[in-house]
């Protein structure tokens, strides 16, 4: 008796954990799908917050933020098996604006299914298409213009726009900076960067996928080159750093400002 | 008539331990519990809040067939967000359990449990609750080994087990949106398998036992998988009698031990993680009832990166010997 127990306990144990074990996600990967990419603005560790939060530098200078604007282009995707998407050049063109919570998710239409590991983009607007003229920009001319982020169409686009009040052992009182990006006479300070995800983004019909980007701001300043604000303090009138040989020191600090913290696949 | 009991008795310690809420809310709360259905709230699972969880324990010192129902409450503070100022939000776990371990033959005893959730946490846009009937547990104990009582005054009892914990406690995948506690369900929304030893050793009225169980968790229809657990604890008891009284406090260490979770069949990032808990309480029997209270208080932890800590979990029971 005890014996046919013991065969009926195993036996129900044994299908239990073969029925739990049976998978059932051989769907065929088709169709296109969506991908949201959100930027979240940060200074170093810390979300960034306008206006009230004062963020410390490593150079010792206290920055209080009060825009960050930039230019996010040229969207291409890496599958996981190598080959890449290049998302319509014409709709690849978005300004992240820390003030506008619509514009922290740039979407992403019409992918085809697939697993996806990297993502490559570019700051700014490239030579290329600013050289289609101003009738080749599309509606992007507009919005880059009402966001502020054009100084002219000949001077070309802002790519990045920085600004706010800082301080430091040498500036005591609050003190306006600007930091603008976007071609000089020498430099056209176009970069793009490419970044991994740490987990793959599985765009389906019924999944959209989310990469979230974390784009720490002190990286502008702080990143591979330092820039001290201090010094650029033209006659106690602020920092404006808008040309000169600063602005490539810049872009190159922005390959490193850009990283993925995590991907949704909800 | 028994069954009535129990439930009344369920209804009444979830009265008894929750907030003063309003009287239709309570009222909808008594439906649920009665009619023992599913309703649109979850359980939560990974990083501590299961219904099964080794640190609790799969039963009582004192009487090792019964009926009962054991109410827990944990407190967690969760970072609701990736960056070092994030916000941190407080979460309460409450569950009332309807639990049992009844002998089929002289060594195997079934053991159930009925979990029913109350959860809630402050986020910063509000105060959100999840309620309902969590995954019931249904597991087959052995007894592999016993000491015959007769003569000596060392004993040893070792039981293993295996059993299922069944979905039936509703998982919300929007409430695994964002980064707060991935574990805020009331159910995993997965058929999971537990396997279980249980060691006890008694020299007089001194005694040890020593828990292991490991909890493999299957993908539910939501393509989400809990991490698998290792839960392991000891526990050191010394039993009291004065006349018809039993009085057995117990004093020792728990731990919990979480794989990452998976989405599907990616990890997910702070996800996987362990805690070490200080276990101490006292159970108390007279005649057929045994009433048992016990705290837990974390040692080491590191939750989900970091992301979750454990504050403390309180449990009461109340047995009644079979």
């Amino acid at each position: 008796m005890k014996n046919i127990i013991n065969k009926a306990i195993a036996v129900l144990a044994i299908s239990t954990v073969l029925v739990g074990c049976s998978n059932n996600d051989d769907e065929a990967i088709t169709g296109t799908g969506k991908l949201v990419v959100e930027f979240d603005n940060a200074f170093g560790a810390n979300d960034l917050i306008l206006d009230t939060q004062a963020n410390t530098t490593s150079q010792g200078e206290v920055l209080k933020i009060s825009q960050i604007k930039y230019i996010i282009s040229n969207i291409v995707l890496t599958k996981a098996d190598g080959t890449t998407l290049t998302y319509p050049k014409n709709d690849s063109y978005f300004i992240v604006d820390e003030a506008t919570d619509d514009s922290h998710e740039i979407e992403l239409e019409n992918i085809p299914a697939g697993d996806y590991t990297k993502i490559k983009f570019g700051i700014g607007v490239d030579k290329a298409q600013w050289e289609l003229g101003a009738t080749g920009q599309g509606d992007f001319l507009t919005q880059a213009q009402d966001a502020g982020m054009l100084w002219s169409w000949s001077a070309g686009y802002k790519f990045v726009a920085f600004e706010g009040t800082f301080t430091s052992s040498s500036v005591t009182t609050d003190t306006s900076f600007m930091v603008h990006t976007g071609q000089t006479g020498t430099d056209y300070n176009y970069t793009e960067v490419t970044l991994t995800l740490p987990s793959n983004a599985l765009v389906r019909t019924t999944i959209t996928p989310e990469i979230h980007v974390i784009a720490d701001v002190s990286k502008i300043i702080d990143g591979t080159n330092k820039i001290k604000l201090s010094d650029n303090n033209m006659g106690g009138m602020g920092a404006m750093i808008m040309g000169g040989t600063q602005l490539p020191l810049i872009t190159a600090n922005l390959n490193g400002m850009f990283s993925v913290a995590h991907v949704h696949n909800d | 008539m028994k069954k009535y009991f129990f439930i009344i008795l369920a209804c009444s310690f979830q009265l008894a331990f929750s907030n003063p809420i309003k009287d239709s809310i309570y009222a909808e709360k008594l439906h649920n519990l009665l009619l023992l259905s599913e309703y649109e709230y979850e359980d939560c699972d990974a990083c501590g809040c299961s219904a099964s969880s080794g640190g609790l324990g799969f039963g009582s010192m004192l009487n090792s067939n019964f009926v009962g129902v054991r109410y827990l409450n944990q407190s967690y503070t969760s970072k609701d967000g990736i960056f070092d100022n994030s916000p941190w939000v407080d979460e309460n776990f409450n569950t009332v359990q309807i639990w049992s371990k009844i002998p089929i033959t002289e060594r195997i005893q079934i053991f159930t449990l009925i979990p029913f959730q109350h959860h809630s946490r402050e986020l910063t846009t509000g105060k959100e609750e999840i309620q309902g009937l969590g995954d019931i547990t249904l597991m087959g104990m052995y007894t592999l080994y016993q000491t015959h009582k007769d003569s000596i005054t060392l004993t040893h009892k070792l039981q293993m087990g295996g059993g299922v914990k069944m979905p039936t406690g509703k998982f919300n995948e929007a409430n695994n949106l964002g980064t707060v506690n991935q574990s805020f369900q009331v159910g995993t929304g997965s058929w999971d398998y537990l396997l279980v030893a249980d060691y006890v050793i008694q020299k007089n009225n001194l005694g040890l036992n020593l828990l292991l169980d490991y909890t493999i968790k299957t993908e539910n229809s939501k393509n989400y998988q809990y991490g698998n657990q290792l839960n392991y604890g000891g526990l050191l008891f010394y039993l009291l009698e004065a006349n018809t009284v039993k009085i057995m406090p117990h004093l020792g260490l728990v731990g919990e031990k979480y794989d990452a979770n998976k989405q599907h069949g990616q990890e997910l990032p702070n996800t996987a993680g362990d805690v070490l808990f200080s276990k101490f309480g006292l159970e108390i029997g007279k005649d057929k009832f045994s009433l048992g209270m016990s705290a837990m208080l974390p040692v080491t932890q590191n939750l989900a990166g970091s992301n979750i800590e454990a504050n403390y979990r309180l449990m009461f029971n109340l047995n009644y010997s079979l």
